[in-house]
């Protein structure tokens, strides 16, 4: 430890190259990480981050370039190389082993495991690692009883375990609350500030680099655009840096006339898929031209309500009307004629088949309407027609409605899911988490495509875990945590402060 | 999979999209390959194997007895390939052929015998009225036993491998009961074999070809049409591609999995109307039949390395049926070891499969930057964590 200053060069990537197929993931990037320091990696999906940071932990090989730790040039073949050097890399999917507890699965693979496991000792080390840098973990839990948020502190002890001093976090803000995020920026800070570790930090949301981070690195396509400190940057420059152009980031909220409830929720029951009921009680309405944000962090349930409330789940209890016609058990099929539009989760597999063409693609809202099915048979003229003219109104980056879904890129693709509910006009629309993962400026597209619909008097239900665009789009915010509504608050007195401690159930507000 | 030689770095990859004309091209290989490793099985045996070869394209494909044979064995094969595809469009894995066929075969035989049927070759039955009656029992026989694997997976996702299959054994025993000793169907004469169709109620032959032989070429357009083109056909490739966004279009699943195995059922069930009751030199259940059940095993294999086309079916059929009638031949010519004529399907089976999925992939060549990787080797091991 005595050999590192703060400020050092610990770990340098110079001019790395990476390409897959024709796609160039990674062009000629130079990084330089210093000791002591949390340094944002910033850029839209698909800009290379990820990439770059696989490279940096011997996940992948790059094509061309160097690496150097503490000035020596080094190669890794696996990340077995780089976790020996100190390197730990805590990716956005999980790689534990749901039933082991915590303290198995944090040794597993160390080298000082050995073949007798002697976990009281391990157990001792890691409760020392969670007390030095304030994480609280029920370390005898088996990980399948873990939150998201708590799976991912077992990940960063376990780089931590096996000695990393390198820490690479790939996304880690996405699955967690805002007190969560907070108190988890503020163990990184310890581990940098204290023990001068580096932190390597992937992310696209700019408030999250703005207020934590110490350099920031923006790639754009594969290139580095801009390398600076935190303190010159503002919430403008870096979007503008991130997208190469100006962007609006926040979107108007528009006032519109509050019609008749479209749909009316009376104490909704429902269960997972491991029967466990995860939709607890739920009671709200949503009017004709109103915007109600549901806002939660991942798994509290609002997944599964936008499912039976779809019909794609049974309701174990309680009741749903749609525009006065009680559908609690209509068919899916039926609650779309009703006037039910549904932009799920999933875009790939649920909202849209990869393989099938735009067009068939389409189909998948229109197949049964009597102008696209004539006597049992397609009507492809039609459908090409209509798949063709939602492209162009939606500048939808296509080689045309024939192309596969799969060769469109996250944000063409939800455009595309999002044109075809939206041209059914529905009466109720339930957005599941629709800018998820985009990048900023197909977010800012999306948000004014629900504006407009909420302008036509739709009835929205909008559901993320992405406080700023709750905040920022809905006329009513509900919070609900562990399948029910914590609180239902209306937009002039949603604070992300009010909102945030709802959504974490540390507070319960009015109903 | 990687490897490197000689400064270049070899790999494996998987294509990005297949285009129709590797799968072509890969059977025409598979086909040409089989064929070559086969040769060194005629050698061991004594026998030249172009000569081999030439005695199967001979006899399976230019001659008087045998073509008729290659092209009744095709149709069966083609109609179970059809049996097997639609319930796999719905991404649901048909392995109740046997039983399928047979429970189409046995309603098809229930109906002449309740006409009388078993009274001899010549009984003068009402030919207009049985051949069409028979043709739709099959249908529906074939169609409802199907539909019960396809009704359980829909309703109570009970796996439908499982269920086929184990409805496989039903079917042949049920079979057995009713063709062996005692069984109503058992013929007069001899023992262990069905009852002969009357002539009266065997269907015409054009050009010494069954009818049912065009009406499986144009089934193969119907089905084509079917399932690219019209509302139900859709509804069955949503499903095949991703069972969660059939749900989400709100398709009603338990529904389009009757479907398909109905579907599926009758036409298996066809398949076994038309090799017992419009095969000349057929025309019962055989005491064979459980081997008929295996043959119709080759709609399996012609369905998967068609890539559930339809169309892609037929040469393939055609291919599996000739070497079915050619090889036998050749073997009994020849004055083969038994079981060679058996070695030769099952190899070109194997190739075919294993080609079909080679096609998928692709090799890649890349020159390694040589300059760059080799000195570092050594340089790497100096350096040592500063943290230890």
């Amino acid at each position: 430890m005595d050999s590192v200053e703060r400020g050092q060069v610990v770990l340098e990537a110079r001019g790395i190259s990476k390409r897959f197929g024709e796609v160039v993931a990674n062009d000629r990037i130079d990084l330089q990480l210093r000791a002591g320091e949390i340094h944002a990696v910033l850029g839209e999906n698909g800009a290379g981050k990820t990439t770059l940071m696989r490279i940096l932990f011997g996940e992948l090989q790059p094509d061309e370039g160097e690496i150097f730790f503490h000035g020596q040039r080094v190669r890794f073949h696996s990340p077995r190389d780089a976790i020996r050097l100190g390197i730990g890399m805590v990716h956005q999917e999980r790689k534990l082993i749901p039933a082991h507890t915590v303290v198995e699965n944090i040794i597993l693979g160390h080298p000082d495991t050995g073949t007798v496991l002697d976990l009281r000792q391990a157990e001792r080390r890691i409760a020392a690692l969670c007390e030095r840098y304030g994480f609280r973990l029920p370390l005898q839990a088996k990980v399948w009883q873990l939150s998201e948020g708590e799976k991912q502190i077992v990940e960063i002890l376990k780089a931590l375990y096996h000695g990393a001093r390198v820490l690479i976090m790939d996304e880690p803000t996405s699955v967690l609350s805002p007190p969560e995020v907070e108190r988890l920026l503020q163990s990184l800070r310890t581990m940098a500030s204290e023990d001068l570790a580096v932190i390597p930090f992937i992310t696209h949301k700019l408030p999250v680099v703005l207020e934590h981070s110490d350099r920031v690195t923006i790639l754009r396509r594969g290139r580095v655009v801009a390398e600076l400190e935190t303190k010159q940057a503002t919430e403008q420059s870096l979007a503008a840096a991130m997208v190469g152009r100006e962007v609006t980031l926040h979107v108007e909220r528009i006032e519109v006339p509050i019609g008749e409830p479209v749909l009316t929720v009376d104490d909704l029951w429902a269960r997972d898929d491991r029967g466990v009921l995860a939709v607890q009680g739920v009671s709200f309405e949503v009017r004709a031209g109103e915007i109600l944000g549901i806002a939660g962090v991942a798994g509290n349930g609002q997944e599964l309500l936008a499912d039976a409330l779809a019909g794609l789940r049974p309701v174990e209890r309680g009741r749903i009307r749609l525009a006065g016609v009680d559908i609690t058990r209509a068919s899916v099929l039926q609650r779309w004629k009703l006037g039910l539009g549904y932009i799920p989760t999933e875009r790939r597999d649920v909202g849209s088949i990869p393989d099938f063409s735009l067009v068939d693609n389409v189909l998948l809202n229109y197949y049964s309407e009597p102008t696209f099915s004539r006597r049992g048979v397609l009507a492809a003229s039609e459908a090409r027609a209509l798949a063709g003219q939602l492209l162009r109104e939606y500048s939808v980056v296509a080689a045309g409605p024939e192309a596969p879904a799969r060769s469109l890129s996250g944000g063409n693709l939800q455009k595309v899911i999002v044109a075809r509910v939206l041209s059914r006009r529905p009466r109720l629309l339930i957005a599941a988490l629709p800018t998820h993962g985009l990048d900023v400026g197909a977010a800012e597209f999306i948000h004014r495509k629900l504006l407009e619909a909420k302008r036509a008097g739709t009835g929205i239900i909008l559901i993320s875990e992405d406080l700023d665009e709750v905040l920022m789009l809905s006329d009513r915010v509900a919070a609900i945590y562990e399948g029910q509504f914590t609180g239902i608050v209306p937009a002039a007195e949603a604070s992300k402060e009010l909102i945030g401690e709802l959504m974490a159930g540390l507070r319960r507000g009015r109903l | 999979m990687r490897t490197q030689v000689a400064g270049y770095r070899l790999r494996i990859e998987k294509r990005g999209e297949t285009r129709w004309w590797h799968a072509s091209l890969a059977s025409v290989l598979a086909i040409a390959v089989s064929l070559f490793l086969l040769g060194f099985a005629f050698l061991q045996a004594g026998a030249d194997p172009r000569q081999v070869y030439a005695e199967i394209a001979r006899y399976a494909f230019a001659s008087q007895f045998g073509l008729p044979q290659t092209v009744n064995r095709a149709v069966f094969i083609l109609l179970c390939a059809f049996a097997f595809i639609v319930p796999l469009r719905a991404g649901l894995w048909n392995i109740g052929l046997p039983g399928q066929v047979y429970a189409g075969t046995l309603a098809a035989f229930a109906v002449a015998y309740l006409f009388g049927g078993k009274a001899g070759i010549n009984a003068a039955l009402p030919g207009w009225l049985v051949i069409p009656l028979m043709i739709l029992a099959a249908l529906v026989g074939g169609g409802l036993y199907g539909a019960i694997a396809g009704f359980l997976r829909g309703r109570f996702e009970v796996n439908e491998i499982v269920t086929t299959m184990m409805m496989n054994w039903i079917m042949l025993w049920l079979v057995a009961h009713m063709i062996r000793e005692g069984g109503p169907f058992m013929g007069r004469t001899a023992e262990g074999e069905g009852f002969s169709l009357p002539l009266s109620v065997r269907l015409p032959q054009v050009l010494n070809v069954p009818l049912t032989a065009y009406g499986a070429v144009l089934l193969a357009l119907v089905l084509l049409f079917f399932l690219a083109k019209t509302t139900l056909g859709y509804q069955i490739r949503v499903l095949g591609h991703s069972p969660a966004a059939a749900r989400y279009a709100g398709i009603d699943t338990l529904f389009i999995s009757t479907l398909v195995f109905g579907l599926g059922g009758m036409l298996a069930g066809l398949a076994g109307y038309h090799y017992f009751a419009a095969v000349p030199g057929v025309y019962k259940i055989p005491k064979s039949y459980g081997d008929f059940g295996d043959f119709s095993f080759y709609g399996l294999i012609t369905g998967l390395i068609a890539r559930s086309h339809p169309l892609a079916a037929i040469p393939v059929a055609l291919l599996f049926g000739g070497m079915a009638s050619g090889a036998r031949f050749m073997q009994g010519k020849l004055q083969l070891t038994f079981g060679i004529d058996y070695a030769l399907l099952g190899v070109l089976m194997i190739t075919m499969v294993a080609f079909q999925a080679l096609s998928e992939y692709r090799l890649s060549i890349e020159r390694v930057p040589t300059s760059v990787a080799l000195p570092l080797e050594r340089e790497e091991s100096r350096v040592e964590s500063p943290h230890h």
